[in-house]
Formats: C-alpha cells, sequence, structure tokens
C-alpha cells in the first residue's frame, strides 16, 4: 500500500513539476511562489503534512512528503493533493484569465488523464 | 476571509474528537454549519432516533425542516424538542462577530421517560460540551486566521521589497494584482494610472477584467471626484461602480464587496487601485490592504517617474519625436533584423532647405513652428511600424522596415509634396531628402553616411527633391 502511495506521490510530483512550470512562464517566479506559499497554507489547515512540499527557484519536490508516509502510512495522498491542486489551478484562473488556464489543464490533462480539474473552487 | 476557510479542518480529526467527547460524556453530539449545512456526523449510532422512527430513515424531511426552522431563529441557546419528540439543546457556536455553526447534543435516551432531575443533569452536562467545543472551535479559528495574517505580513514584506525596488511599470503593476488576487483571492483587480487630466486603467486581472483594461475615466467624472476627495478608500456599490465610463455591462457577484483605494504619493494622486473581493476584511484585513496600497501608490509613483524619465531622455522636446541617441539604437536594432531575416531596410534622410535663413530672417520661434509642423507632416506620411526622429537641428531620419528603394521614394516623393504645399508661415518651406538601402555589410554610421550623401546630392542638384544612394 505504502509502496502504491509512493508511486501516487511521484505522479503527482510530476504533475506540480508541469504546473510549476507554465505557471513560472506567465507569472513570474515571485508570485508563483507567493501562489505555492498560499496554497500550501489552505490546503495545510486540513493536511499539515503538505508543509512538507519543498519549492524554491529552482523547481518543486514532494521528497519529504513521500518519507512521511512511513510515521504516517495512512495520509490520503489523493485527497490531499488533488484539493492542492484544484486550489491553485483556481487562483491560478483569475491570474491568467480562463482560456489560459484552460490551456495549462489541457496539458496537465494529457499528463494525468482521469483526474478531472477545476478552474472554479468547489463551494 | 471566507467562513469555510477559516473552519478549514481535518473532518476525520474533528470527528475523531467529538466521538470521544460524546462517549465520554455519555450524551450525542452534531454539529451543523453556520448555513445550515452538515459540518459533523451524529457521534454515537442514533437508536433514539431509530426507536422514534420506528426504523424509518435517521434523518427524514421533517428532522431537515424543524432544524433549519430552529437554528435560524436561535438565539444563543435554547432546549428543544424534535418532531419526534426527543428533547436536546442547540447552541450557536462563535461570537456575534464571528458565527461558526450550531451545536445539537441529545441525551443517548429518551428524556421523556426518565424524571425532572436527569433532565437538569443533561443540561448541565451538554452546557459543558457546548463551552468544551466552542473553546475548540475559536482556537481552530484563532490559529487559521494567525496563519492567514502571518501569510500576509510575509506577502507584504516581500511585495514591499520588490515593489520599491522593481522599477518596470508593467512589472509593477503585475506584482500588486497578482498578489492580491493570491493573498486575499479578489474576483477582480485593477489598477488605474493618472495620465493628466483622467485616469487609464493600465492592469486589471479576474473576472471581467477584459472591460476594464485600457479604459479611461475622466478625473472630473463625479465618482473619481469623489474617490480622490480623501484619503481613505471608498465602497461603493455595483451601480456606483456602473456609472464609470465602459462598465455599464460590468457584473460582481452578490455579495462581494467593491473597495476603491485613492493612490496617493507626495507629489500627489498617483492612480486607483480596485478591488471586488468575496467578503469583507476585519479591521486587521483592511489595515494590511491599506498598507498594500500605500507600497502600491510608492512602487507606482517611483516606476511612472523612472519611465517618464526614460522617455524624456529618447524624445525630443520640441517635435515629440525620438532623438538622434534613441535613433541610432533602433537602427542598430533593425540592421541587426535586416542581417538576420533578409528582409530590405531603407532609410530616409529630410533636411528643411534653407531653414537657417528661416530663422533668421522670421525668429525662433517661427523657426520652431516649422520644425514641429514637419514633423507632422512626416509622423502623417509614414506606416506604424516605420521609426522617426529628429537627427538634429532641420534634420530628420525615418527608418523604413521592410522597404525597398522604391517604396522609399514614394515615402519621400509624399513627404517632400506635403511639405511644399503646406502653407507655413511667412513663406513657402520645402525639403530635400535622401535616400540608402541597408547592405548586408552596413554599420549604423555607413547606412547614415551614404543617405546623408545622398542628401548632399538632392541639394546639390537645387533642393525641394529626393535623391536615391545609387549604390
Amino acid at each position: 500500500m505504502s509502496g502504491f502511495k509512493k508511486e501516487r506521490i511521484e505522479h503527482y510530483e510530476t504533475l506540480l513539476r508541469e504546473i510549476w512550470i507554465a505557471s513560472a512562464k506567465y507569472l513570474g517566479m515571485v508570485s508563483v511562489n507567493l501562489l505555492l506559499e498560499r496554497v500550501v497554507w489552505e490546503v495545510s489547515l486540513e493536511y499539515k503534512e503538505i508543509e512538507l512540499l519543498q519549492y524554491d527557484q529552482n523547481g518543486i519536490s514532494c521528497t519529504r512528503i513521500a518519507a512521511s508516509l512511513e510515521e504516517n502510512p495512512d495520509l490520503p495522498v489523493e485527497d490531499m493533493f488533488m484539493k492542492f491542486i484544484t486550489r491553485y489551478v483556481a487562483i491560478l484562473a483569475k491570474l491568467l484569465g480562463h482560456e489560459r488556464a484552460e490551456e495549462i489543464k489541457t496539458k496537465l490533462k494529457e499528463e494525468a488523464t482521469g483526474i478531472s480539474f477545476s478552474t472554479r473552487e468547489e463551494g | 476571509m471566507p467562513t469555510n476557510l477559516l473552519l478549514n479542518i481535518s473532518v476525520k480529526y474533528w470527528q475523531d474528537f467529538q466521538d470521544t467527547l460524546a462517549n465520554v460524556m455519555d450524551a450525542n453530539i452534531y454539529i451543523f454549519d453556520v448555513n445550515g449545512g452538515s459540518f459533523s456526523q451524529f457521534s454515537l449510532p442514533v437508536e433514539l432516533c431509530r426507536e422514534v422512527n420506528k426504523g424509518r430513515v435517521l434523518r427524514d424531511e421533517k428532522c431537515i425542516s424543524f432544524y433549519k426552522s430552529a437554528l435560524g431563529s436561535l438565539e444563543d441557546k435554547d432546549m428543544l424538542t424534535c418532531p419526534y419528540g426527543i428533547k436536546l439543546c442547540a447552541y450557536r457556536l462563535g461570537s456575534y462577530a464571528q458565527k461558526i455553526g450550531f451545536l445539537i447534543i441529545t441525551p443517548t435516551r429518551l428524556i421523556t421517560q426518565v424524571g425532572r432531575e436527569e433532565e437538569n443533569i443533561f443540561v448541565t452536562k451538554a452546557h459543558s460540551i457546548y463551552q468544551t467545543i466552542n473553546e475548540v472551535l475559536k482556537a481552530i479559528l484563532e490559529r487559521n486566521l494567525l496563519g492567514l495574517r502571518r501569510l500576509e505580513l510575509n506577502s507584504i514584506y516581500e511585495i514591499s521589497r520588490l515593489m520599491t525596488s522593481v522599477v518596470e511599470l508593467d512589472k509593477v503593476l503585475d506584482l500588486i494584482a497578482n498578489s492580491l488576487i493570491i493573498i486575499y483571492k479578489v474576483d477582480l483587480c485593477f489598477v488605474g494610472l493618472r495620465e493628466g487630466d483622467k485616469i487609464r486603467i493600465a492592469q486589471a486581472k479576474g473576472e471581467h477584467s477584459h472591460l476594464l483594461t485600457g479604459t479611461e475615466w475622466p478625473l472630473i467624472q463625479p465618482l473619481i471626484e469623489q474617490i480622490f476627495s480623501k484619503v481613505e478608500p471608498l465602497s461603493l456599490s455595483l451601480e456606483e461602480l456602473r456609472t464609470l465610463p465602459g462598465l455599464t455591462d460590468l457584473e460582481v457577484t452578490p455579495g462581494t464587496e467593491i473597495i476603491v483605494y485613492p493612490l496617493w504619493s507626495a507629489l500627489g494622486a498617483v492612480g486607483l487601485l480596485g478591488i471586488v473581493a468575496p467578503v469583507s476584511q476585519d479591521d486587521s484585513g483592511s489595515k494590511n490592504l491599506q498598507i498594500y496600497a500605500n507600497f502600491a501608490a510608492v512602487a507606482l509613483a517611483n516606476a511612472t517617474f523612472i519611465r517618464r524619465l526614460e522617455r524624456e531622455a529618447e524624445t525630443d522636446f520640441l517635435t515629440g519625436f525620438f532623438n538622434k541617441r534613441s535613433l541610432r539604437n533602433m537602427l542598430f536594432t533593425e540592421l541587426e533584423r535586416t542581417m538576420r531575416y533578409g528582409t530590405p531596410l531603407s532609410i530616409v534622410f529630410v533636411d528643411i532647405d534653407n531653414f537657417k535663413a528661416y530663422n533668421d530672417t522670421y525668429g525662433h520661434v517661427a523657426g520652431d513652428v516649422v520644425l514641429q509642423k514637419a514633423s507632422e507632416i512626416i509622423k502623417n506620411s509614414i506606416r506604424n511600424v516605420d521609426i522617426a526622429g529628429r537627427y538634429g537641428g532641420e534634420e530628420f531620419v525615418i527608418i523604413l522596415p521592410g522597404t525597398e528603394k522604391e517604396g522609399a521614394a514614394k515615402v519621400a516623393e509624399r513627404i517632400r509634396k506635403s511639405i511644399e504645399i503646406y502653407p507655413f508661415p511667412y513663406r513657402q518651406v520645402t525639403a530635400s531628402l535622401g535616400i540608402a538601402l541597408a547592405k548586408n555589410n552596413d554599420s549604423v554610421d555607413s547606412l547614415l553616411e551614404r543617405a546623408d550623401q545622398a542628401l548632399y546630392q538632392a541639394k546639390s542638384q537645387g533642393k525641394n527633391r529626393f535623391y536615391l544612394d545609387p549604390s
């Protein structure tokens, strides 16, 4: 089970890198880091483990989240990352306009078949 | 800040805590959010309800309608009896300023079947549960709010540092709009810059931002006058905002707050900052937003001042054309493009004939008028992609990207003729023009030199004509 979750974390790490590259291109590093900090805080209210996400001007890494599975194998990885990505993309849509956000979403969908993204936040 | 965000906690962890409390206190606990929706589940199996409902669904329509009606009119606390006769204690959670939700506590046995004393014990127990849960929820809210404030302050620090060091106006505008959308999750953010007697929206992001970008509002427009009549921000209704030119079709989500901050610096009004936010800010949030607005004003004042200096440094004051230095820089860029892509590039040297005599005879003011009118004629004779500048004295240079000699000759003749027929004061004015086509090995100087030589030929052949460099 833990092995499967680690695979899923690796998968989400790839997705987050794609989002990071795409949004840095349009927003610049300062705004992207601010956006990451904001979404990490928001998701951390429910899942503290998201604070283990590492990001700086060189990229984004989920290594410490994967390592935390040793101590917390029940971590709801899917829900945590989906909430993170949904909230990130919702703010991104406001910043870039829905058209560009749709472009990024389409690109992400190619990377992650079967995952539904919304540029509108859930109520 | 949305209430649901501040109450954003792990429901699983909360349910564990609530269930443990319910077991210890031997009472059932249920929580509704502030809108009457479910926040948590019943802590204990609802045997009581099952008994009452005789095996039917635990919460039928009758129950839902009862809760909605009872909680809607609940002041602080009340002892209620559900449609099936179960007595329960209901409490409002949170404070008057920050409403969190509603707490329902029911006994694990039917109180109607036991004595008065047991009912009193249940009420005391329910009150203890209420106090515990209310304190825990308030602590969570405080913690979440502190987290948000920390995030706000961190970003204000970063943004203030950048906004006062970044001088490119576009980057400053981007930073202001981005940070407001990211931190405050505003639906719409717009920044207007003061340009003379009007405000021009230089940046707009978020919903319906396309309606605002580029719109201009006169400073004498009543609402704009009202905004700049004081230092504090102005809270507006949608109807008021719609009175601004170009915003008649603007829509915002009902319940959102529209605030416009006048941006002031030591030199006066710099512009304005508008946000459409989903909920009102508390006192700290409003102060932080004001800090943002203050930094935005300083950053915009710096950036616009530097942009003006840069423009002045590359512009000829009399004609508004590019000056010699910026013209040479642009010619360098165009030459590079020509070499790289193999597209043609022509330049035209224009010189007003006998300008010194005109100036000496009719005075410098009259001479300046000739230069201004000539520059207007040149501007009206070229395309938007062409570049014109005052090279010095009565000399102008026109850069014509993508243009062969024949095309350049047509432009030159158009300018010559327009100057010749223009009714300048005192007497007729004419111009001579020299044309050169860029070669592969040309430098800025060699190309200008050939155009100047062509101009010399036009002069020596009798003036009021153009000459094509034959090489």
